[in-house]
């Protein structure tokens, strides 16, 4: 029986536009003023036309190979990128601080980069597996493995950007049956980590007292509520102190101001409250003329990044013309930071319209995923719509100021040939398992 | 719930994150506008282009004050970190502290604007710095325009440039930290026409402070308007003639041009050379003008009150005229003075009695007493201090014990005593008596050397003066302000003029108290003054004008301990005159002995010499 080809077409043109309105921003952000509309190899906006080329190359290639390709050989991609990131973390070369590349030639390989798209392959495998459950305990544990077994390598690497991406399957995990209390639980704990650092810890100690105290008394009939309550206020006691703990001692200074400024503390007079007894525990602002450096520099980061948004109000500067951009002035521009140049050339009107193309195309992936009748398809895609999704989530969350500087690029924008290539693959083997679900359906019947 | 479902909540999660960020973006592009300046403050530079400031030529259009280019350090003191601080105190020549004290200083105004570090670089420094510079990134250096005088007097007039302070800089923002601007004289009343309109050229910076080119494409770019060049009405000529004559003497000369209230010349001595306020050495010899004994500082013609002298009774006739008490015609005995009871006003030898305008001519004091008397005595009023009151307000309408307007800054108003001030000294019912040394001009009367002149002019016009003021036009359209234009009137009548000025027109010809002085082929109508000083020799005093019909020229000349007017003052007036009145001012004067006397005349020996400074103004091109 022939095998049609039923690509997804609508994904694969916002595919297109995304990557070369990438294309464009990483030019502006690179090229120097008044520069003549040229391509320069040595330089990242002429590299990037390399990186798409072979993209390009890598996912005509992916189209080609036969979709049962994928499923078969799950496991074996995901053992092999295990294995380099091991190796990585053995001999890797240093680079901003994290471990996380492999030089050949004058390119650099980014397994990081790769190992969600293992992981996402790995997990559709497990997950598609003929007669596994997910309700099985020990079958959650194994997800949970697959998972966390890349990202603690990745966080031993120092990139712990890359390493938080791999939060992100706990989504896909909720699309398969994981409980939502789990997302709320999540939820909970984010809240009184942001609330312990904000406030003083025993103000939320005495909030959760209260809580209990109302719930003692207008529920005292029901027995186990009141005795779940207890145990909820136990370990969020326990969580909140050691959360303190945490970050008075353990987090390096660097570390806490970097979500000092994010939270729009300003970090000295942070330091100056936490010494008259904000925390349970006497804090140390260890002085060091390098970590100072580095606290400036997220705070510089952020302040640019929003400088140059802000600088583009309605309608923008225009294509090659952010003032901002030009003078170089936010670090990372081309990489981490490139919606500045967005916000900065094309204003509120652009960017809206660039956050839209970019929602839709996401939402897309997921409405995809959601049609596939088999699961390792359907996983996989999940996996693909939550690996993008939290990058764009993180990465512009980040530029605009609503979140902390991690640097994490946006998916077929940031400048880098590991990440275009990576986010690449994953989006078109999951475009290349939906246009084989018709043989899949043909198949079964 | 349905797993299959749990795709909506995926959907939700993103609309939810998209209306997040939209509104996020919303509040940082639209709302907050603080941003879109930071942009632009940070990644731009602005670069003050300084207008041309506008020049000043003299009434002929002989050049007396232009622009020459100085060039100024300037450090932006945020960017001015981990540079090599003793390779740039080096070229600079200063020790790293004086060079950390200015950093700090800039740092304080404001840390990220430009203030200048070094002002005035000499040019070997200035050159030098071109080529090492861009190891500075934080420093660059801006062109300004420095002021230099064709003249090495009428410092006074002229005025000179200073730092704008810190209240100008809050009260007009115009000014930048480090600007200069007019101080006093000229530059100063005229300071809103000379600076012009400033430029700037707003460049893109990255991160390390490097020119990347123009910002935004040069929008916010603009061109300096050149300040209004100014023609003064001072004659150069005049000017520096008069510095010549005055020169080691103390006094003042001022000239009006009767019939436009245009100032000719205004000289003080001790005077200055103005390019002294100009350039590096700026500060030490301003302390040093400043500390100076003889005050060079000092503008005596617009703020030194003399007693007029005799020459205030030119003034005194009129009034009497006006009032009628006192004809042409009236005589009056003198018999060495004026004697009444204890009082006694001394009087040289001359025939008695005299009409009035013989006594203009023999400027006899008796006179006076009895024309001043008969004033305040007048039955028409109450009592003397109503006759007082009226008599300061004919006072006031010749510009005296009120500032003339001219369009200089600081002028005094003189000095003239309200009747009360009398009743203090003397008692409730003060007499005429008590006041009679004010009938020759003394005691309780001063004038300004400005003021004099201005009765001068008065008299030549037979009643009325224009503000004294020392432009003819500004700009290009030859603006006149309005005020220049006005006739003041004085409360006398055109007619009683005639005696007064019949009466001057004796007095530089042989047998007036001048008489030696005159000028041969010039009717100049003159009134010598011998100001008594309780503190030295008298004050020399001449006012007069020129020709006696259609006057072009009213002066008035103060010789401090100078004696008699004759002595002094008279002879450099008519010098002055013959001068101006001359088609050729390379001729010889007529009167080469007077000229040559009052040119070497040594009254101070003050070091402060205008002649020095004309021998260098003789080397200057022009």
């Amino acid at each position: 029986m022939e095998e049609k080809i039923h690509i997804d077409w609508l994904s694969v043109i916002l595919y297109i536009i995304i990557v070369l309105f990438g294309a464009m921003n990483i030019y502006s952000a690179n090229s120097g003023l008044d520069e003549p509309l040229s391509l320069d190899f040595s330089k990242e906006y002429g590299k990037q036309v390399i990186w798409i080329s072979i993209s390009a190359i890598v996912v005509f290639l992916i189209l080609l190979t036969d979709y049962k390709f994928f499923n078969f050989s799950a496991y074996g991609i995901y053992v092999i990128i295990i294995g380099m990131l091991l190796v990585l973390l053995a001999t890797g070369s240093f680079n901003k601080g994290a471990q996380a590349w492999f030089k050949i030639g004058a390119f650099k390989l980014q397994p990081s980069e790769f190992a969600k798209y293992a992981t996402a392959l790995a997990l559709a495998k497990f997950l598609g597996t003929f007669d596994i459950k997910f309700e099985g305990k020990r079958n959650q544990l194994i997800c949970f493995g697959i998972i966390l077994l890349p990202m603690l390598l990745t966080l031993l690497q120092n990139d712990t950007g890359s390493a938080l991406v791999f939060t992100c399957f706990i989504l896909v995990l909720f699309r398969e049956g994981l409980s939502g209390w789990w997302l709320v639980l999540g939820f909970y704990l984010i809240t009184i980590f942001v609330l312990t650092i904000l406030i003083p810890s025993w103000y939320i100690l005495l909030f959760l007292l209260v809580v209990l105290g109302a719930i003692f008394y207008f529920f005292r009939k029901q027995k186990q509520l009141v005795f779940v309550s207890v145990l909820i206020f136990l370990a969020s006691t326990v969580y909140t102190i050691g959360l303190d703990f945490a970050f008075s001692k353990i987090l390096k200074p660097h570390q806490q101001q970097r979500i000092l400024v994010t939270l729009n503390q300003d970090v000295d007079e942070y330091y100056v409250n936490k010494q008259k007894g904000f925390s349970f525990f006497k804090f140390e602002k260890k002085a060091d003329e390098k970590k100072s450096e580095s606290k400036r520099d997220y705070s510089y980061n952020v302040r640019q990044s929003k400088i140059s948004i802000g600088a583009g109000r309605w309608f923008g500067n225009g294509f090659n013309n952010g003032t901002q951009t030009k003078a170089k002035l936010v670090p990372e521009q081309h990489t981490d930071f490139i919606f500045c140049t967005v916000g900065e050339e094309w204003g509120f009107v652009g960017s809206t319209i660039f956050l839209i193309v970019y929602l839709v195309f996401i939402g897309r992936i997921f409405f995809l995923a959601e049609r596939q009748k088999n699961i390792f398809s359907r996983v996989f895609g999940y996996c693909t719509g939550s690996i993008i999704f939290f990058h764009f989530f993180i990465n512009i969350g980040m530029a605009i100021g609503v979140l902390p500087v991690i640097g994490i690029p946006l998916p077929f924008m940031s400048y880098g040939g590991s990440s275009l290539i990576s986010f690449s693959m994953l989006l078109f083997t999951f475009l290349k398992l939906d246009a084989n679900r018709i043989n899949e359906i043909s198949r079964l019947y | 719930m349905e797993k299959s479902n749990r795709l909506y909540v995926f959907l939700g999660a993103l609309v939810l994150v998209g209306i997040i960020f939209i509104t996020r973006l919303f509040f940082l592009q639209i709302i907050d506008t603080s941003n879109y300046y930071k942009a632009q403050a940070y990644g731009s530079n602005e670069i003050t282009i300084y207008p041309a400031r506008g020049t000043i030529v003299d009434r002929y259009g002989k050049l007396l004050v232009y622009n020459d280019a100085s060039y100024d350090l300037m450090v932006v003191p945020q960017k001015a970190k981990d540079f090599d601080k003793a390779a740039l105190c080096k070229e600079l020549m200063i020790d790293t502290t004086e060079f950390n004290k200015r950093l700090k200083k800039a740092a304080r105004y404001n840390p990220r604007e430009a203030s200048v570090i070094y002002k005035n670089l000499p040019f070997h420094l200035y050159t030098r710095l071109q080529e090492v510079l861009y190891q500075f990134p934080a420093f660059y250096i801006e062109t300004k325009i420095d002021r230099r005088y064709n003249i090495n007097g009428a410092a006074h007039l002229l005025g000179y440039m200073g730092e704008v302070n810190e209240r100008e800089l809050e009260k007009d923002k115009y000014y930048k930290p480090g600007d200069i601007k007019g101080i006093t004289g000229l530059e100063k009343s005229y300071e809103t026409f000379l600076r012009g309109i400033k430029g700037k050229k707003v460049v893109l910076v990255d991160k390390f402070s490097k020119t990347q080119g123009s910002f935004a494409g040069g929008k916010f770019d603009s061109l300096p308007t050149a300040g209004e060049n100014i023609i003064s009405s001072v004659d150069l000529d005049l000017q520096v003639y008069g510095e010549q004559l005055l020169a080691n003497k103390t006094g003042s000369i001022v000239a009006i041009e009767p019939g436009t209230g245009e100032v000719l010349c205004l000289i003080n001595n001790p005077n200055y050379d103005p390019n002294l306020l100009v350039g590096q050495q700026r500060n030490r010899n301003f302390s040093a003008l400043l500390l100076d004994p003889s005050k060079p500082l000092f503008n005596r013609a617009l703020k030194a009150p003399y007693p007029p002298g005799s020459t205030f009774k030119t003034v005194q006739a009129l009034i009497a005229l006006q009032e009628g008490v006192l004809t042409p015609a009236t005589r009056y005995p003198c018999h060495g003075g004026y004697h009444m009871g204890s009082i006694t006003v001394g009087c040289h030898p001359h025939a008695s009695p005299l009409d009035l305008e013989n006594s203009i001519a023999k400027s006899c004091n008796a006179y006076y007493c009895y024309v001043y008397r008969s004033v305040l005595d007048n039955p028409k009023y109450p009592s003397v201090q109503a006759a007082y009151t009226q008599w300061t307000k004919y006072l006031n309408s010749f510009g005296i014990g009120v500032k003339t307007g001219i369009d200089l800054p600081e002028e005094s108003s003189g000095i003239v005593k309200k009747s009360n001030y009398f009743e203090r000294v003397f008692g409730k019912n003060w007499r005429s008596s008590n006041v009679v040394s004010i009938s020759i001009g003394q005691g309780e009367i001063g004038l300004t050397p400005l003021q004099m002149a201005n009765v001068a002019a008065i008299l030549a016009n037979r009643g009325y003066y224009f503000t004294p003021h020392v432009i003819r036009t500004i700009g290009d359209k030859n603006i006149v302000p309005d005020d220049f234009k006005k006739k003041h009137y004085t409360l006398i009548d055109r007619r009683h003029f005639d005696s007064v000025i019949a009466g001057m027109a004796k007095v530089c010809i042989p047998g007036g108290t001048a008489g030696r002085t005159g000028i041969t082929g010039i009717e100049i109508c003159g009134k010598t003054g011998t100001a008594q000083n309780p503190h030295g020799k008298d004050h020399s005093i001449f006012i007069a004008f020129a020709p006696r019909h259609n006057p072009k020229i009213a002066i008035c000349c103060i010789v401090e301990n100078g004696g008699y007017g004759a002595d002094y003052a008279a002879p450099i007036a008519n010098l002055l005159i013959e001068r101006y009145l001359a088609t050729d001012k390379t001729a010889p004067s007529s009167k080469p002995e007077m000229q040559k006397r009052m040119l070497t005349a040594n009254l101070t020996g003050a070091k402060i010499s205008a002649s020095d400074s004309l021998k260098a103004l003789a080397n200057k091109p022009k």
